[in-house]
């Protein structure tokens, strides 16, 4: 769990980089800053390992303190992936991965194991890959290897700076899917800064939007942010697309009008989006569109269903809202 | 793999050179020409000129390298413009001025030579030594601190490894200057080929001038190519 407790950090007499920070991230979840440029997300997310200092305030790694940690051996137990990826270029792919296992002085058996295991994990097979050269790999491969080597040391927390920043749109949504399967079962506490507000509805089980001068505008699920942007700024930032987006993390099981059908041309299935659903709604002939399930008719998913299932949707969020506080 | 066999070759060319220069040295030579021109007077002279160069080069590169090192560390990057300043002082003033100053604190000999081809090779070594370090990606280093390595574990791991060739090609700049500058040594009685050419030119011998000229040119080649094989045996040793 990481912990900021009314963090300020000012360079110089300028104005905050970062303004009174407090928020939690309960571990195992992914906890995604974002916001513009000049928000402070890169210096709030580099004050968990101590690349910067706060001003004032403090940030705690289950509970305690990480002032109160020499920064070297904090940063052993963090992963670390920043936007440029930073891999040594003089070092092959192995010895790139196996660089903190190295500097925590595994063995070499054990090294080479988790080494094979990593590259593995993230999709490169280990016979091609092991001794190529970072200049040998294009840019989603680099990034690859930059997150097997942030977890070679299997640390309980990642640190994600623009992660798939630097890459081509295709190899993003690719890099960002993997990000959500090894996620799934890894289950580390993950600090995500991106300024990619798709990014981070898609990849946050929660956002912290901040606004420039680094004030944290709204700390929430991605469904929340959308339902109910806290302020002005949230609003503008997630932009006139929210309610389209919000279809997106919703199913058809949630809008299901159970029963029969009159609906005939594309179905979907009770798992798949509302987005999908709506697609299909506004493709087909009818005012319906069926939902199947493995061949069999469950039902129908209609305009006004959808619309209830957004209203509802908003409700169940007001009553988070409430269990929260 | 072009450069291997460069590099393969060079040596052979330049022994075959050496022993032409010595064949024409001696053929036809008079007496009085021998005696400056036996073989075991030139390779004396081979040897006070490679001591020159040896030990200024390696007193340079100690003195250059860590100092480029500590201009290049956070904290301490004010002191690069004073140093390069002081290194170009001493790039500039010519050799024979620092020779005739350092003559006039340590007297005649091979130290007053070696102090003046220190201060002339300085700046090479230095200069490069900053430039190669500074030229390392910021990113990989924010990437090495954030993993956990302590700074003089960034340094010695990944910051010293990039800035090698940068920082070889310094020295070898400085070696190679040193060699051609150690002529002057015999203006301070440090001898070397030097003295060759000075013998040939107050006695207008050509044939020892030439000799004492020809075998310098081809010394500097010669470090030339042993720096440059040695940071090969250095890199693919890593």
């Amino acid at each position: 769990m990481i912990r900021y407790e009314a963090v300020t950090k000012r360079y110089g007499d300028g104005p905050p980089a970062l303004d009174g920070l407090t928020l939690e991230v309960p571990a195992g979840e992914t906890c995604v800053l974002v916001g513009p440029s000049g928000g402070g997300k890169t210096t709030a997310l580099k004050m968990v390992n101590r690349l910067v200092e706060p001003t004032s305030g403090r940030v705690l790694i289950d509970g305690r303190d990480v002032a109160s940690t020499d920064p070297v051996i904090l940063r052993r137990g963090i992963g670390y992936v920043i936007q440029q990826v930073g891999l040594f270029p003089h070092l092959d792919v192995a010895a790139n991965v196996a660089t903190v296992p190295k500097l925590l002085g595994w063995d070499r058996d054990r090294i080479e194991a988790r080494v094979d295991e990593l590259l593995d994990l993230v999709g490169l097979e280990p016979g091609t890959y092991r001794h190529r050269r970072p200049e040998e790999l294009s840019g989603g491969q680099r990034q690859r290897v930059g997150v097997a080597r942030a977890l070679a040391a299997d640390p309980p927390i990642l640190l994600m700076d623009e992660p798939f920043g630097a890459v081509d749109p295709v190899t993003r949504a690719r890099l960002q899917d993997e990000f959500l399967r090894v996620q799934r079962t890894l289950r580390r506490t993950v600090v995500l800064v991106t300024h990619d507000i798709d990014e981070a509805l898609r990849l946050g089980d929660r956002l912290a939007v901040l606004a420039t001068g680094g004030r944290l505008e709204q700390y929430a699920t991605p469904a929340e942010v959308l339902a109910r942007p806290a302020t002005a700024f949230v609003a503008d930032f997630v932009g006139a697309g929210r309610t389209l987006r919000r279809l997106d993390l919703l199913t058809v099981a949630d809008a299901l009008v159970p029963g029969r059908t009159t609906g005939g041309g594309p179905s979907v299935a009770p798992a798949a989006t509302l987005a999908d659903a709506m697609a299909a709604l506004l493709t087909s002939d009818g005012p319906s569109v069926p939902v199947v399930d493995g061949g069999s008719v469950l039902g129908e998913v209609t305009l006004d269903s959808i619309r209830a299932a957004l209203r509802e949707s908003q409700v169940d969020v007001e009553v988070d809202v409430e269990v929260d506080t | 793999m072009r450069e291997g066999k460069r590099l393969a070759v060079t040596p052979l060319l330049l022994c075959a050179a050496a022993v032409g220069v010595v064949v024409w040295a001696h053929k036809g030579a008079d007496v009085s020409e021998l005696g400056v021109l036996a073989t075991g007077k030139l390779a004396l002279r081979v040897r006070e000129h490679l001591a020159l160069c040896a030990v200024s080069t390696a007193l340079a590169v100690a003195v250059a390298v860590p100092a480029g090192v500590a201009a290049t560390r956070p904290g301490l990057r004010r002191l690069a413009p004073p140093l390069l300043f002081v290194a170009n002082v001493g790039q500039s003033v010519p050799t024979i001025a620092v020779l005739a100053l350092a003559f006039s604190v340590t007297g005649i000999g091979f130290r007053t030579a070696v102090i003046g081809l220190w201060a002339y090779s300085l700046l090479p070594v230095l200069r490069n030594t900053v430039a190669g370090l500074a030229g390392v990606d910021p990113a990989v280093v924010e990437a090495a601190r954030g993993m956990g390595m302590s700074r003089a574990q960034v340094l010695r791991r990944v910051e010293f490894p990039l800035a090698w060739p940068v920082v070889v090609a310094g020295i070898r700049t400085a070696a190679v200057v040193n060699v051609g500058t150690a002529a002057l040594a015999t203006f301070v009685g440090a001898g070397g080929l030097g003295a060759l050419i000075t013998v040939g030119l107050d006695n207008q011998r050509d044939r020892i001038l030439y000799t004492g000229a020809a075998l310098t040119a081809l010394l500097a080649l010669a470090v030339d190519w042993a720096i440059a094989a040695l940071a090969e045996l250095g890199r693919s040793r890593r």
